[in-house]
């Protein structure tokens, strides 16, 4: 039965490279995927390429191609990743420039792009597409005027033209993440593009593995005391065969395990109805899906099943949606609890007399219920109790009023009720993107692959 | 009284205001219990206002799970949220607290 190894190389901006670094060099895998993009990333990446049009991808992507091209070149190992962002283009140019400093001469860079609407929005508005918000029904012109990007989550087409064309390495930008993985499975594998079974079944698959080490042992709450070696932790490395099944494992001599317990838990992570898992590429239903333990580190993906890919994609667009302004201060006993209210009545007034104005404000004890709030979790009332922190933020519409929170907080060290500390230092003024989630038929986006090859 | 934590183990996350919350049971006689006790409206109570919207549940048979969709449950969602947990990461943990009885 024909198969194909994926290994997960990155789960987000930021993550670790060393995973990725040690799978390349001992595992046995034939691509490496990786996923840099969040919800808020890409309207980040967009701030930062209006600011400069040379940036607005993940610049990990090239310490991280600095760690493992050379190897990935040397064995044959294709990459795929969304690091390209709000900019793929800009991305492709750089990934070449630093094959050409490594001396990787004949590797083929592909770059997918066609996600990217934010220049049609008016086009498409035009043609009666109407960009609603699918959560509130809010018609687009609620926000239109501070829209900053709009991506479409596009599916795997774009990647497994690139494949085809014998690329070594493929930069997308939006494209949803389990498209990463799916491309290679579908060239590989032969998978028609409405084999909807078996897509979604790749799919089902991809999810259980896109997250890295979260799969892999990594926040396991079934028994983290046993996960053994959580700093050297390995991502995952599956084996998708033709039927649409899979053998999840993880590198070689690396931390965590790969159980059921381990692989139920990132299954259930971030899924609505299990039964119509929707991408753009199928729906996938996981909800009869079956894990079974088949080795030391091995677990069995299957049962999954699959339907036609949705006729609208979604969108990913972002607002500007102001700023959050943040102080933090610590009460000690006596009367800890009471003073806290008093620092936090100090500071309403402070606001006030500077003209402070915020749409939103909240109010968390940290170590009580700053992870549920006050709707959950009753705020203190132990008179004994040797400290209280408190924790204020307001999203403000300016940035001067954001900025406003923590220097009237400053005047509590020695104006305001005994027994304050930990004021700490100015945090940076956050600027912050509402997402407007809508969709968009699917016969309006075509994607674009064009490939580079590295010369001397 | 026991706990959810009892039978249980959990995960949660985001996808724009819409927090989900999946719990696996530790074995078969405990997603019994889970699917009888832990239900769509407990749920609702038991997080307060914090969750503004519906909650729905879906069943996992296969892997003994339950998955909560609670919408409206993170502040405008992760991007705007002025909440520590904006991503609802340690959603779960406090459902894991929700007593069910004893079983």
């Amino acid at each position: 039965m024909k198969s194909v190894k994926l290994g997960t190389g990155l789960a987000f901006w930021g993550d670790s490279i060393r995973p990725a670094i040690e799978m390349v060099e001992r595992a046995d895998i034939d691509y490496l995927c990786c996923d840099h993009l969040a919800e808020l990333t890409m309207s980040i990446l967009s701030k930062q390429k209006s600011k400069n049009p040379d940036l607005g991808y993940t610049t990990d992507i090239i310490p991280f191609l600095r760690g493992v091209v050379v190897k990935c070149r040397e064995r044959g190992i294709r990459i795929i990743s969304n690091a390209g962002g709000a900019n793929p283009e800009s991305c492709g140019r750089q990934v070449v420039a630093l094959c050409q400093e490594l001396g990787l001469y004949g590797t083929k860079v592909a770059v997918v792009t066609g996600d990217d609407i934010m220049d049609r929005i008016d086009e498409l508005l035009a043609d009666g597409i109407a960009l609603e918000n699918i959560d509130t029904g809010r018609p687009l012109s609620d926000v239109r005027d501070r829209v900053t990007q709009a991506n479409v989550y596009i599916g795997c087409e774009g990647i497994v033209e690139a494949l085809e064309q014998g690329a070594d390495i493929v930069i997308c930008g939006r494209v949803t993440d389990a498209a990463l993985y799916l491309g290679p499975m579908r060239h590989e594998l032969g998978w028609a593009a409405d084999d909807w079974a078996m897509l979604g079944a790749g799919t089902g698959i991809a999810h259980c593995v896109e997250c890295g080490g979260q799969a892999t042992g990594g926040l396991y709450s079934g028994g983290w005391q046993d996960m053994p070696r959580l700093p050297s932790l390995g991502y995952p490395v599956t084996t998708v065969f033709e039927n649409g099944e899979a053998i999840m494992s993880k590198s070689p001599q690396t931390g965590g395990s790969v159980t059921v317990g381990t692989v139920s838990e990132q299954l259930v992570y971030e899924v609505l109805d299990p039964a119509n898992y929707l991408t753009a590429d199928s729906t996938a239903d996981v909800s009869q899906i079956k894990l079974d333990q088949v080795g030391a580190d091995q677990v069995r993906i299957s049962n999954i099943g699959g339907k036609p890919a949705p006729a609208t994609l979604k969108v990913n667009m972002g607002y500007r949606a102001g700023f959050v302004g943040e102080a933090q201060f610590t009460y000690t006993w006596p009367d800890a609890v009471k003073k806290a209210k008093a620092g936090l009545e100090f500071l309403a007034e402070r606001l006030q007399q500077v003209g402070f104005s915020a749409e939103e404000e909240r109010v968390e004890y940290i170590g009580v219920n700053s992870m549920w709030g006050p709707e959950s979790v009753p705020d203190p009332d132990d008179a004994e109790l040797p400290e209280v922190v408190v924790r204020y933020a307001a999203r403000c519409m300016t940035k001067d009023d954001a900025r406003k929170v923590f220097t009237e907080s400053v005047p509590l060290y020695n104006n305001g009720p005994a027994g304050a500390s930990g004021i700490g230092t100015r945090p940076p003024i956050k600027e912050l993107f509402g997402i407007w989630p809508c969709m968009i038929p699917r016969e309006f986006i075509t994607q674009s692959v064009e490939i580079t090859e590295v010369q001397p | 009284m026991s706990r959810v934590w009892d039978l249980a183990h959990g995960r949660s996350g985001d996808k724009g205001d819409v927090c989900n919350i999946g719990l696996i049971a530790r074995s078969p006689e405990a997603y019994e219990t889970l699917c009888r006790e832990v239900t769509a409206e407990r749920v609702k109570a038991h997080f307060g206002e914090l969750i503004k919207g519906a909650v729905e549940r879906y069943e996992l048979p296969n892997i003994r799970a339950l998955n909560f969709v609670c919408r409206g449950a993170l502040n405008g969602g992760g991007t705007l949220s002025l909440r520590s947990d904006h991503l609802g990461k340690v959603m779960y943990t406090w459902l894991l607290r929700m007593e069910i009885g004893d079983v």
